[in-house]
């Protein structure tokens, strides 16, 4: 009787081992392949040689060397034709040191407002959020014509500060990352205050009500409840931020085109990768250069982490 | 003046600087959309006068009708939404399996197995990116939606949420149904599936924004023009300048973005949902 039952329960239990593996295999099996096998022949690949035609040919460290190389020429003062990936970097430090603070401050109020008792919340919801749901690529595509010189938004900001001098700031290569900044900011800053906005309606009220009877008006209940309280949300959202616009692609390749547009104003680690693979057929050098990619994203977001993060879980 | 009064005007003045930045901000964040709409029926001489003019004069159809008779933009949409199509549903059907194996099921490893695809999501794109292109260039599939959608048919991010779904879900009514002589599979199909329907439709909203708008994946894994998905087809048609004026550029990515916009606009609900579920937890 007992064995029996035990028999029933085993084919019980072997059931759902087989039921359960043979439900992730095709989750797992892709994963390994697009993802595993993929990162560990990124590593294979960085120490050769190849045209993804004939031999490969092993030349050891020489990949990293080159992207080595390619910094100290830069950070010597190189123009950027002789060190792409330093001017890449560059670029793509200014531009996640402009975007992610700004579009995470910006996030942040735009969500505070919005979290009261108004009429139309909805509707503010839905047009902050509609940015995000557009491709990039068109998204650069319609900022192209509207930061024309003479543009729509040359038009709006010479009505808003006094004294502006219409700027092409397409083709002037001063102006050309901080035109990238700006459309980046306005794409994902809408996305992350309806983040913020679900963060901040999940905070108790009684903390603000008892706040509000000590006489704590709107901004001082802002800084000393809701920005604590939202510490999870920020490092979450700092931490995508960073990890986008580190990344940061799609708008480059529409807005400065693949070289980088003037100067190479406009020059991304992540157009550099692309042009490496496939432009200079170099793939042993793009994936070196990935882990460079992934060393910054990984180092970045570990330390933000490590100092901000603490409250998390 | 009494303070309740005091109150009162201070609260009034709040309620209005509210407004005004609330509504500022709306006009930021939609007058991009605004202009296009209003240029797309423009001629490209009145689209790009100076100062700004708000109504079309004459109103013309002609940036539309000079898009779609190119021969490639209706290509371009039905190869868009084929890779969508493939996209959507091999993540609702894979990601739920995985989903529900992962939350409901005990096998050997499974822990293992889930935290070693949860890193995946560590790693940048650009590292796997030159390596797939050479296992999908050996497969012999560049140039091949079909390809191009095996990268993408079982998101990581999907698994993770629809397991965190079939978590939440009680214990009774799975007990109930093997205690009925109901296996884990059938479980599945019957019981997990059709309670899963909120979960499944943000991940369906989330792989179509996604696959309508990748870029980069579709820029280098399929090389003809006539095989392009929209956002690769309008980046090509603007860099190959295939018109003088830009007016039917803006056209064009109107028509390329309505479908996510009055997506977004029916279902921004699922959408904000997936937000709290991925975002909260994640």
């Amino acid at each position: 009787m007992f064995s029996k039952f035990s028999s029933f329960y085993e084919k019980g239990r072997n059931k759902e081992i087989v039921a359960g593996l043979s439900l992730i295999s095709v989750a797992v099996i892709l994963n390994l392949v697009f993802g595993y096998f993929a990162m560990i022949f990124a590593f294979y690949l960085s120490f050769f040689k190849w045209d993804y035609i004939g031999q490969m040919q092993f030349v050891g460290l020489k990949n990293f060397e080159i992207v080595i190389r390619d910094l100290i020429r830069g950070f010597h003062g190189a123009p950027y034709l002789l060190s792409p990936f330093y001017t890449g970097l560059k670029n793509i430090l200014i531009y996640t040191a402009i975007v992610v603070p700004i579009q995470t401050f910006l996030a942040v109020v735009l969500a505070a407002f919005a979290n009261q008792k108004i009429r139309g919340q909805q509707f503010f919801k839905v047009s902050y959020f509609l940015p995000a749901t557009t491709s990039s690529v068109i998204v650069a595509l319609i900022f192209i014509w509207l930061f024309m010189k003479n543009g729509f938004i040359n038009y709006a900001l010479a009505h808003i500060i006094p004294g502006f001098q219409p700027i092409d700031w397409i083709n002037d290569r001063n102006y050309l990352l901080l035109a990238i900044a700006m459309v980046a900011i306005w794409g994902t800053s809408g996305h992350f205050m309806v983040s913020f906005l679900a963060a901040m309606q999940a905070i108790p009220r009684e903390i603000y009500e008892a706040a509000m009877l000590d006489g704590a008006g709107p901004i001082r209940r802002f800084f000393f409840i809701t920005i604590p309280m939202l510490r999870p949300m920020i490092v979450y959202v700092v931490v995508m931020g960073l990890i986008g616009a580190l990344q940061m692609f799609d708008l480059a390749w529409v807005m400065a085109g693949a070289n980088g547009g003037p100067g190479g104003a406009g020059y991304t680690v992540a157009l550099d990768i692309y042009n490496e693979a496939f432009t200079r057929i170099r793939p042993g050098v793009a994936a070196a250069k990935s882990w460079f990619l992934f060393a910054i994203i990984f180092t970045t977001t570990y330390l933000f982490q490590k100092k901000y993060g603490r409250a998390m879980r | 003046m009494s303070p309740k009064e005091r109150e009162k005007l201070i609260r009034r003045i709040w309620i209005v600087i509210t407004y005004v930045v609330l509504i500022t901000f709306a006009l930021v964040y939609l007058m991009p959309f605004i202009r296009s709409l209003v240029a797309s029926f423009m001629t490209w001489a009145q689209a790009s006068r100076y100062p700004p003019e708000w109504i079309p004069h004459p109103f013309t159809l002609e940036n539309y009708e000079k898009l779609f008779r190119l021969e490639l933009f209706p290509r371009w949409i039905r190869n868009t939404a084929l890779y969508a199509g493939l996209i959507v549903a091999g993540n609702i059907l894979f990601a739920s399996m995985a989903g529900y194996a992962f939350a409901r099921l005990k096998f050997p490893g499974r822990d293992a197995i889930f935290s070693a695809l949860l890193s995946l999501l560590m790693i940048p794109m650009f590292v796997t990116l030159v390596p797939n292109y050479i296992i999908i260039y050996k497969l012999g599939l560049i140039d091949n939606i079909f390809g191009l959608s095996l990268l993408g048919l079982t998101n990581v991010s999907s698994i993770f949420l629809m397991r965190q779904y079939f978590m939440s879900l009680s214990n009774e009514i799975f007990e109930a149904a093997r205690l009925d002589g109901c296996g884990p599979i059938k479980a599945f199909f019957y019981i997990a599936l059709p309670l899963a329907r909120p979960a499944l439709g943000a991940v369906a909203v989330y792989q179509f924004l996604g696959s309508w708008n990748a870029f980069i994946g579709p820029l280098i894994f399929l090389r003809s023009p006539e095989n392009f998905t929209l956002p690769v087809g309008l980046s090509f048609a603007f860099q190959r300048s295939m018109w003088t004026e830009y007016t039917p550029i803006i056209a064009g990515s109107l028509v390329a973005s309505a479908p996510t916009i009055i997506l977004f606009l029916v279902l921004n609900k699922y959408l904000i949902r997936g937000i709290v579920i991925t975002g909260g937890k994640g």
